[in-house]
C-alpha cells in the first residue's frame, strides 16, 4: 500500500511504479499470500468458536474500513455506520426475499442499494464540516433505525426478517466451516480493492481533500463530487459487511443496528489507525477478541474454588465491561495513531537494529 | 536450554489439563446461559439470570438429572449480539451443549438459525409471537423456530389477556360507551411486538382502538405525551417500554392529571419498580406467570430454598422475574430427565421431551409455574396470565392479583 505517513530517511522511490505498490516490499507480499493459504485450511484446523470470530471480524472489517475510507482518508465523519450496515443486512434479505435474486448477487446489490442511501445522507456534507457534520449524519442513524421499526414490507418491523443462506449450484454454504471462506473471499476482495482505491486518482483526491480542501479545490478537485463519493463508497462497504452479516445469521432483527454500533465502528478504526487500511483490520481483531480474552479470563476465575461464587463472576462482569473502556482509553492516550503506527514503529525498530535513530 | 525445557514441560502440563478435563465430563452434560447483568436490559435481566443460575446450582446439589450433573456457565454477554454468537459458537463446539437458556430479543433472534441447524433446544425469556410458531404455519411468521421455547405467554398473548380484562372490567365499573385504548411505546421491535395483535383483538371487544402514542426508550419527560392521552380521553393504555421509561411517563401523566388506567407488559412491572416510580403507581396494572414472592402457595416452598443458592440469608424478597426465571430451568430439568430415559440427553431428545406432557407443573412447583402445554405444532405453552395490581400506598407497596385470565388458543394467533 502506498504510505500516505511519513517514511523514514533512506527509504527513496525512484519510479511512479515504486511508489504505487499495493504490498511495501516482495516479502510483505509473500506473508500476505502465505497467510491467506493458511487460513484457507484454517476449517480443518480450529473449531467454531475461532471460525465464528474470525467470520465476525470478516463482516465487521469490511465495515469499518468503509468508515475509515470516509473518517480516515477523506476527513468528512459519519455517526450513522451502524444503520447503514444494518441496511445492507435487510436490503439482502429483502431482494431475496422479494425478487428471488440469488443470495451472491444480493450482496453486492444490497452495497448498492446502501450506497444510494448512504449518499443520501451524505448531502449535507457538501455543506457542512467537523461536528455540524457528526450530528447531520446521526440523524441517518435515527431515521434509518425507525424504519427498520415501521417498514414492515422492507425489514418485517417487530418480527424481523428472515435470509436464506448463501447458495452456489446447490452448494449452501450454512456452517460456520463453509460460511468462512465466504468470510474470507469478501475480506480479501473488499481489502484488495480498499488498497487499490486508495493508489488510484480518486484515492489520491480524498486524502487531498482531507489534508487541505481548499488547497484541493484550487487543484481542480471537485469537493462536493469527492465527499459524497466517500460516503457512497463508505456506505457500499457497511452494506456489505451488512449483508454478510444477515446471510451468516440467517435472520436480521432491527434490535441490533443501534448508535451503539456506529460508535464501535468509529472506536475501530480509531484504535486501529485512521487512513490505514492494515491498521483497520488490526483494530477490528483488537475489539473483536477484548471482550472474548476478558471473557476467558472471567471463566478461568470461575474455574477456582474461591472465585465460582456470584458475587465474584457478577462483579467480574462489570470490571470486564469497564476495562473495554479503559483499553480504549490507554489507547487514545499512549498510541493516539493506532496500532498501525504501533506496528510501524516496532517494524522499525527491529529492520534498524542495533543503529536505530 | 533450561528455560526451553520448562517452556515445554508447561506446555505438556496444559495440554494434559486439556484432555484430562475433557474426560471427567463423562456423567454430565453441558447447559449454556446467557444473561445480560451489564448491559441495557440488565435491571430485569439480572433478576432473570439469578432465578436460572441459582436454579442449575440446586438441581446440581440435588442429584442433577436423575444422577447426571449438570455443567453449566453463566456469560453476561451485556446484550450484544456478536459476544452472544460467540459464546453460543464455544459452547457449542468445545462443550457439547445440549441445552440454553437465553435471555432477551438480541440472543434469541439471532441464534433462531443456528439452534435449528445444531438441534439444540433454547429456553428464553424472549417472549415475542413469533417464536411459538414451529413449523411457520402463520404468514405472519418470518422465520419458524423449531428450537425454541419459553416459559410464559408470548407479548402478545398478555396483551390480548390484559384486554380482555380492560373489558371485563370496563363493564364492572358500568363504563358507558366504547372504552378507548392506546398503545404506549417506543417504536423498536420490543414494545411493537404486541402492538397489531393486540389492536386487532382490542377492537373485536369492542374497544375503540387510538393511534399509537410514541415515548422513547429512555427515561424522559413525556409530558407532552401525556397530555396527548389526556386528550384523546383513552381509558386504557397498554405501556409497551420497560424500565426508566415506564417510571418517567408515570410520574408525568401523574403531574398531567391523565386518568388512564395503565396496562404494562411483563416486564414493566415488579416491586422494586413500583418503589422506585413513588406516588404515581395508583392501580397500576400488570401481567405476570408466576405468583408473587409473598403469595401462600405450595411451590415458593422450593422457590425460596432454590433463592438460598445466592442469598443463604434467605432475606431478599425476589421479584418474579426470577421466579420465571425458575420456572424455565425447572421446565428444561424435567425435559432433560424424561429425555434421559427415553434415548439419552441430546438436543432432540429434549425438544420432544417438551410435547411428551399435557398440563405439565414441574414437580414441587405447584402453584408457581403455569401448566405448560407445547406441541410439535404450537409452541404457545402456557395460555395463562395472571392479572396484578399493584399501588404505591405511600411507600408500603401493595401488590394483589386480580384475576387469572385465559387467553384462547386461536389457530390464526399462532406466532402472532
Amino acid at each position: 500500500m502506498s504510505s500516505l505517513t511519513m517514511r523514514p530517511c533512506g527509504d527513496f522511490r525512484t519510479s511512479y511504479k515504486q511508489d504505487n505498490t499495493i504490498f511495501e516490499t516482495t516479502t510483505i507480499k509473500n506473508v500476505a499470500i502465505f497467510a491467506i493459504a493458511l487460513l484457507c485450511a484454517a476449517p480443518y484446523l480450529v473449531d467454531a468458536y475461532y471460525l465464528t470470530l474470525f467470520i465476525q471480524i470478516s463482516y465487521l472489517g469490511i465495515a469499518a474500513l468503509g468508515l475509515n475510507i470516509l473518517v480516515g482518508y477523506t476527513g468528512q465523519i459519519s455517526l450513522g455506520h451502524g444503520a447503514f450496515f444494518g441496511f445492507g443486512a435487510f436490503a439482502s434479505a429483502w431482494l431475496n426475499i422479494s425478487f428471488g435474486i440469488p443470495v451472491l448477487l444480493c450482496i453486492p446489490l444490497a452495497g448498492f442499494l446502501t450506497m444510494a442511501v448512504g449518499m443520501m445522507f451524505g448531502l449535507p456534507a457538501s455543506r457542512i464540516k467537523g461536528l455540524y457534520l457528526a450530528i447531520a449524519t446521526l440523524a441517518a442513524q435515527f431515521i434509518l433505525e425507525d424504519f427498520f421499526a415501521r417498514a414492515d414490507w422492507f425489514s418485517g418491523g417487530s418480527a424481523g426478517s428472515s435470509a436464506d443462506p448463501i447458495s452456489i449450484f446447490g452448494f449452501v454454504f450454512n456452517s460456520d466451516e463453509s460460511f468462512f471462506y465466504i468470510a474470507l473471499a469478501a475480506l480479501v476482495i473488499m481489502y484488495i480493492w480498499g488498497c487499490n482505491l486508495m493508489r488510484s486518482r480518486d484515492g489520491r483526491a480524498f486524502v487531498a481533500v482531507r489534508d487541505h480542501y481548499l488547497s484541493a479545490e484550487i487543484m481542480g478537485i471537485k469537493l462536493n463530487k469527492y465527499r459524497l463519493l466517500s460516503f457512497g463508497i463508505s456506505s457500499f462497504y457497511a452494506g456489505i459487511g451488512g449483508a454478510l452479516y444477515a446471510h451468516y445469521l440467517g435472520y436480521v432483527s432491527a434490535e441490533g443496528f443501534t448508535l451503539f454500533m456506529s460508535i464501535q465502528f468509529l472506536a475501530m478504526i480509531i484504535i486501529g489507525g485512521l487512513g490505514s487500511i492494515k491498521g483497520t483490520l488490526m483494530g477490528v481483531v483488537f475489539m473483536v477478541f477484548l471482550p472474548e480474552v476478558l471473557e476467558s479470563g472471567v471463566g478461568l476465575m470461575k474455574m477456582t474454588d474461591w472465585g465460582n461464587i456470584p458475587m465474584v463472576v457478577d462483579g467480574l462482569a462489570y470490571i470486564k465491561e469497564m476495562a473495554i473502556g479503559l483499553v480504549i482509553i490507554l489507547f487514545l492516550i499512549f498510541e493516539p495513531q493506532g496500532m498501525a503506527h504501533r506496528w510501524a514503529q516496532i517494524k522499525n525498530y527491529w529492520k534498524f537494529y542495533p543503529f536505530s535513530y | 536450554m533450561h528455560n526451553h525445557k520448562a517452556k515445554l514441560t508447561s506446555l505438556l502440563i496444559v495440554s494434559a489439563l486439556c484432555t484430562s478435563q475433557q474426560t471427567f465430563a463423562e456423567d454430565s452434560v453441558f447447559v449454556g446461559h446467557l444473561a445480560d447483568m451489564s448491559g441495557p436490559t440488565a435491571f430485569v435481566g439480572k433478576n432473570y439470570a439469578d432465578g436460572v443460575r441459582d436454579s442449575l446450582a440446586y438441581i446440581n446439589e440435588n442429584g442433577g438429572i436423575n444422577g447426571t450433573k449438570l455443567e453449566y456457565e453463566t456469560i453476561d454477554y451485556a446484550y450484544k449480539v456478536p459476544q452472544a454468537i460467540a459464546a453460543y459458537k464455544k459452547w457449542h463446539s468445545r462443550k457439547n451443549m445440549v441445552a440454553m437458556q437465553g435471555w432477551g430479543t438480541a440472543d434469541t433472534e439471532a441464534l433462531i438459525s443456528f439452534v435449528a441447524k445444531d438441534k439444540l433446544p433454547v429456553f428464553s425469556a424472549s417472549y415475542s409471537g413469533h417464536l411459538t410458531d414451529p413449523m411457520g404455519k402463520n404468514p405472519h411468521t418470518k422465520k419458524p423456530a423449531p428450537y425454541n421455547f419459553f416459559y410464559g405467554a408470548s407479548y402478545s398473548d398478555a396483551c390480548r389477556g390484559l384486554v380482555q380484562w380492560a373489558a371485563e372490567d370496563w363493564q364492572k365499573k358500568g363504563g358507558k360507551g366504547k372504552p378507548k385504548f392506546t398503545h404506549i411505546g417506543a417504536n423498536h421491535p420490543f414494545p411493537n411486538a404486541p402492538k397489531e395483535a393486540c389492536a386487532e383483538y382490542a377492537t373485536e371487544l369492542g374497544f375503540d382502538v387510538q393511534p399509537a402514542v410514541v415515548i422513547s426508550m429512555k427515561p424522559g419527560d413525556f409530558k407532552a405525551q401525556c397530555l396527548s392521552l389526556k386528550s384523546s380521553g383513552s381509558n386504557y393504555g397498554y405501556i409497551g417500554n420497560l424500565g426508566g421509561s415506564v417510571l418517567s411517563l408515570v410520574k408525568s401523566c401523574n403531574t398531567v392529571g391523565t386518568d388512564i388506567q395503565f396496562m404494562s407488559n411483563i416486564w414493566g412491572g415488579d416491586k422494586k419498580i413500583f418503589q422506585a416510580a413513588g406516588e404515581g403507581i395508583k392501580d397500576y396494572v400488570f401481567p405476570a406467570m408466576t405468583p408473587f414472592w409473598t403469595d401462600q402457595v405450595p411451590g415458593m416452598k422450593l422457590v425460596r430454598e432454590i433463592s438460598k443458592q445466592s442469598d443463604p440469608s434467605g432475606q431478599e424478597e425476589r421479584v418474579h422475574h426470577y421466579i420465571r426465571g425458575v420456572c424455565s430451568t425447572f421446565f428444561m430439568k424435567e425435559a432433560m430427565e424424561w429425555a434421559k430415559d427415553n434415548g439419552g440427553i441430546t438436543g432432540e431428545n429434549i425438544k420432544k421431551a417438551m410435547y411428551a406432557r399435557k398440563d405439565w407443573v414441574p414437580a414441587g412447583l405447584e402453584g408457581v409455574c403455569l401448566a405448560g402445554n407445547w406441541s410439535e405444532q404450537d409452541h404457545r405453552g402456557t395460555n395463562q396470565v395472571y392479572i396484578y395490581k399493584g399501588n404505591y400506598n405511600e411507600g408500603n407497596v401493595v401488590v394483589e392479583e386480580l384475576s387469572l385470565v385465559t387467553i384462547e388458543r386461536r389457530d390464526a394467533w399462532l406466532g402472532f
